[in-house]
């Protein structure tokens, strides 16, 4: 009975004291920094892998068709909006004839009066040779004396000459017709190619200076990605290989492509490599110029090599390589890196074999002394 | 001789028990408190460690990157790669900002790191789950504190980034999780604001005359173009070749390049001495006033303990105990519940350490100070319980 | 050695001093022999609390005489240095409330004594057992004060104020809480006990119940003594 009432209560004594000491253990040895690191493992594979190279671009055209006046003018029409498609030789607008058709008016009348001025030298030309022709007459009668005849052999000279200056001016006023006639008809805004209207700079009443583009033209049948890559993983690129083409606008929709060209001159500042990528088939509907691609060149597969996930390539000392589970314990072995694919694998030509198990994730920097614990996911880490 | 401590916790285990688990809470709150303070200056670290630097070099004449901003022009990393000593530099960009995870938004470090794989300075050490960027665009690793998993799509300014891999304590110096993006997204991400800023500041642009002129055409498209990229980053992460001292390298990149240049030591004294400094301050006040409230709640625990037993005392003192017999039962309460209490507080702190959402950080010589330290307060607490034991009259025991 | 009890002349106590001292004590003798049990009987006031407290050696008197065994441990001043160890060793304490350490059981309770003496535990707890038996209340020994009834707890502290076997015990009202059964069987206890360890025992009291079984009681008044034959004539084992 004695033993009955005292037991409880020791035993209580007793439990709360070991309850608490194991907790205090438990805490005092596995939280804190004084807890073995989780690490989790994963074994060295031999495999193959097809590296991969990711780039950035946009959509642009190939060839861009700027129309515009080649004088300073006021646009008068235009015929086309934005998305319009147009054909070869098709007239887009007009510029502004302004006083062209006056000009050409007071030409016309020029010209005539410059007809009717050869007419008259004509006149003046043939009346001086039959004058000529009589007093040569009666020189030869000896009727006249020579000086007269000097004089009329002058006035004829001098009215060819009248006439041949009266022609060319008749041609020269033909030639001024014809060149106000061209500039005529260059006010129209004419599409060298059949394309697709992509911009409409000026409207009607809107003065230009020379050159200055009025409506732009593409060829919606030449779209092109102008890409970025990167030159630290622009490794093996090259013109021909396939691409993937991933519009913003359609995310998750591979479009396949080819590497048209790389550029000779890569961007020195953001140093990146600067290439163009063509679509295999133009989607439907066109995506918008300028529109966010991102690429993805996929290279041939490279020959089986050990292979490690690029989250077990840590660095020790300014030296990458992986931590090897050897014992129970982590040993640093430095490995010399080869290609890597965008799925995160990496290629390992030295300091590794496959099968070896080495570290993948761990919570904390490893040290050779780091006590460990191998788990199967990273505590915090949700599947 | 019988151990009238003992005999006296066993015969009232329940009361004194919980008398302890209160006490360990307080204590619990103290250690925690303390924990925030070693949380903090951890975060500080590991901002350091996880950048992987052995120096800095920033704009001069500021505390950049992280207490101030800095920016020096992004192709200077390939003057300082070719400074004598210099293993590797790297450019580096900070922006905190708010980053969009879904529906809700976090607040996080948005880390550019330059092209290169792991280990370029900058870098995460490690990862607790997926895989180091691979893409030079786009793709994020994000610290496991922002609440992400593998997969999830991250809206940074108007671009969005797929999450490919986890970290863990890479936090920014005032707790933040970090995001790591390439650099030139993270460039773009730090001048562009949103499409509504961009627009205004094109029209802006192309309001004002002198860019905008008539017979200048494509003169706003390309100063809109230069408007829009940014060359800057915030800093140049440099390591060291071995047996290169910080300082020999910092010298002439001080003097020659005219930058700042910080190293470890001087890094963590801006980080601890000028981030820091008051939160530490006042972590430290707190603590000051939990230890007091502690010290006078264990001696007035102390004291209520040997008031109720004061009949007992004035018997046992009757009946012929020393002085020294009496003291030491009081002593040796007030020092088990300074244990219990202890080993409470410790064990409550631990458990709650995780759900704190700014890191806490259980340092075993601050559980090693504080044990002497609660040691030491019950026994001067048990001073008062002790003084008034003594001076019990025997003769209270007589009617 | 012969034990010859407790002796006490002309004892005074005073408090204060000046104009505001009052004299509790005046003029107190007593002579109580081994074995004998004496009642001390007075009103509220009477100075019969001072009186047990000086011979408890828990308040120091003015003045007189206390011999204890033959042993001057009085004299205008103390004559023993440690009055802890004097009221350990040498003087049993019983009281009204049993007061025992709640947190001790009987056994702890009545071996205290001696282990605070410096007696090894087992050899104190054998002890406290004997007397347990000896009253009578060894089947409660590992039970705790709280468990005990009043008789069992009042027979435990006589145990206790038993156990160094003390030439005097001062008992003071330990029947108070007791009906009269009960008393007798205290006072029976305690005349037994003072038999058979030769004990000087003092009972204060005003119980009327038991002043009848006294064979001589001292009465104070005024903080002075004076001795007269009681009725009772004890108790015959």
């Amino acid at each position: 009975m004695r033993l009955a009432r005292l037991k409880p209560r020791t035993l209580g004594v007793i439990s709360v004291v070991a309850v608490l000491l194991v907790l205090f253990v438990y805490v005092a040895l596995r939280a804190g920094p004084l807890a073995p690191i989780a690490i989790t493992v994963t074994s060295v594979e031999s495999r193959s892998i097809a590296p991969a190279l990711a780039g950035i671009g946009s959509v642009q055209a190939r060839y861009t068709y700027k129309i515009g006046p080649t004088a300073a003018g006021r646009v008068k029409r235009l015929d086309v909006h934005v998305g319009d498609g147009v054909v070869a030789g098709q007239v887009l607008g007009e510029m502004d004839a302004v006083d062209l058709d006056e000009r050409l008016r007071a030409q016309q009348a020029a010209i005539d009066s410059a007809d009717a001025a050869v007419r008259q030298a004509d006149a003046r030309q043939a009346y001086a040779r039959s004058q000529a022709r009589r007093y040569e007459e009666l020189l030869a009668v000896r009727f006249i004396s020579e000086e007269v005849v000097a004089n009329k052999r002058q006035e004829l000279a001098v009215a060819d000459a009248a006439l041949a200056a009266a022609r060319s001016d008749t041609s020269r006023l033909r030639a001024e017709l014809e060149a106000l006639r061209a500039q005529r008809g260059n006010l129209r805004l004419v599409s060298p190619v059949a394309g697709l209207v992509v911009a409409r700079d000026a409207d009607p009443g809107t003065t230009v200076v020379a050159g200055q583009a009025v409506v732009q033209v593409i060829d919606p049948a030449n779209l092109w990605i102008d890409t970025r890559f990167d030159q630290i993983s622009a490794q093996g690129l090259a013109a021909g290989l396939p691409a993937q083409i991933a519009l913003r606008s359609r995310q998750g929709e591979a479009l396949p492509g080819r590497v048209q060209r790389i550029e000779p001159r890569a961007d020195a500042v953001t140093e990146e490599t600067l290439a163009k990528v063509t679509f295999a088939a133009l989607p439907q509907p066109l995506p918008p110029l300028g529109e966010l691609a991102e690429i993805t060149v996929r290279l041939p597969p490279l020959p089986a090599a050990p292979t490690v996930p690029n989250a077990a390539i840590f660095t020790v000392g300014g030296q990458r390589g992986v931590w090897k589970l050897v014992d129970g314990k982590v040993a640093f072995a430095p490995v010399a890196l080869g290609r890597f694919d965008l799925d995160g694998r990496v290629q390992v030509h030295r300091g590794v074999a496959p099968g070896e198990r080495v570290v993948l994730y761990s919570e904390r920097s490893l040290t050779a002394q780091s006590r460990i614990q191998v788990v199967e996911r990273i505590p915090g880490v949700t599947p | 001789m019988i151990s009238l401590a003992g005999r006296d916790i066993l015969h009232a285990w329940g009361k004194f028990v919980f008398t302890g688990v209160g006490l360990g809470l307080l204590i619990g709150v103290t250690l925690t408190m303390a924990g925030v303070y070693r949380g903090m200056v951890d975060d500080g670290k590991a901002l350091l460690d996880n950048s992987g630097a052995d120096l800095w070099v920033v704009q001069q004449g500021t505390l950049g990157p992280y207490a101030e901003s800095s920016s020096v022009f992004d192709d200077l990393w390939r003057d300082i790669r070719t400074m004598p000593g210099v293993a590797q530099a790297a450019n580096v960009t900070y922006l905190t900002m708010q980053v969009g995870t879904g529906d809700a938004d976090v607040r996080a470090m948005v880390v550019g790191i330059a092209a290169g794989g792991s280990g370029e300075p900058g870098w995460p050490p490690y990862l607790v789950a997926g895989r180091h960027i691979t893409r030079g665009h786009y793709e994020a690793v994000v610290d496991i504190s922002a609440g992400v998993r593998l997969g999830d799509v991250l809206r940074i300014r108007r671009n969005h980034y797929t999450v490919v891999g986890l970290t863990r304590r890479m936090v920014s110096s005032s707790g933040d999780p970090m995001v790591f993006i390439p650099l030139k997204d993270a460039q773009e991400a730090q001048f562009l604001k949103d499409n509504d800023a961009i627009l205004m500041q094109r029209r802006r642009t192309e309001g004002n005359p002198e860019f905008n002129r008539p017979g200048v055409p494509g003169l706003v498209d390309a100063v809109i173009a230069s408007q829009t990229s940014n060359s800057y980053v915030n800093a140049i992460l440099v390591r060291l070749q071995p047996g290169f001292a910080a300082q020999d390298v910092a010298v002439p990149l001080r003097r020659w390049k005219r930058l700042t240049v910080y190293d470890r030591a001087e890094m963590e004294g801006i980080l601890l001495g000028k981030l820091i400094a008051t939160s530490a301050r006042q972590i430290a006040m707190f603590l000051v006033i939990l230890a007091v409230v502690s010290a006078a709640i264990v001696a007035f625990i102390i004291y209520t303990l040997t008031m109720d037993k004061i009949r007992e005392i004035a018997v046992l003192k009757l009946i012929g105990t020393r002085n020294r017999t009496i003291a030491a039962m009081i002593l040796q309460q007030a020092l088990v519940l300074g244990v219990l209490g202890f080993v409470v507080g410790k064990i409550a702190a631990t458990f709650a350490a995780p759900l704190f959402p700014k890191y806490v950080l259980l340092v075993p010589i601050d559980s090693v100070l504080s044990f002497a330290a609660v040691l030491a307060i019950c026994v001067v607490s048990s001073l008062v319980a002790i003084r008034v034991a003594l001076k019990v009259d025997p003769a209270q025991a007589i009617s | 050695m012969a034990k010859s009890g407790i002796r006490i002349e002309r004892l005074a106590k005073r408090f204060g001093s000046g104009d505001t001292a009052v004299l509790a004590l005046k003029d107190a003798n007593m002579q109580v022999a081994p074995g004998e049990v004496v009642g001390l009987i007075g009103p509220s006031g009477s100075g019969k609390s001072t009186l047990l407290k000086c011979l408890g050696a828990v308040i120091d008197p003015t003045a007189g005489r206390m011999i204890l065994d033959d042993t001057v441990i009085y004299d205008d001043g103390w004559k023993v240095r440690d009055l802890r160890a004097l009221r350990r060793d040498r003087i049993g304490f019983v009281f009204q409330a049993p007061y025992l350490i709640p947190f001790l059981d009987a056994t702890d309770n009545v071996a205290l004594l001696p282990m605070l003496a410096g007696v090894a535990n087992d050899a104190a707890r054998e002890r406290a057992r004997e007397l347990l038996t000896a009253l009578d209340v060894a089947h409660r020994a590992q039970a705790m004060p709280a468990q005990l009834s009043g008789g069992e707890q009042q027979r435990v502290a006589i145990a206790r104020g038993l156990v160094n076997r003390p030439p005097v015990i001062l008992a003071d009202e330990p029947t108070a809480p007791l009906d009269s059964a009960r008393a007798m069987a205290v006072i029976r206890i305690l005349n037994d006990m003072a038999r058979r360890f030769e004990t000087a025992i003092i009972v204060v009291t005003h119980d009327e119940k038991i002043i009848p079984t006294f064979r001589r009681i001292y009465h104070i008044r005024d903080g002075v003594t004076q001795e007269e034959a009681g009725e009772g004539r004890g108790f015959e084992s």
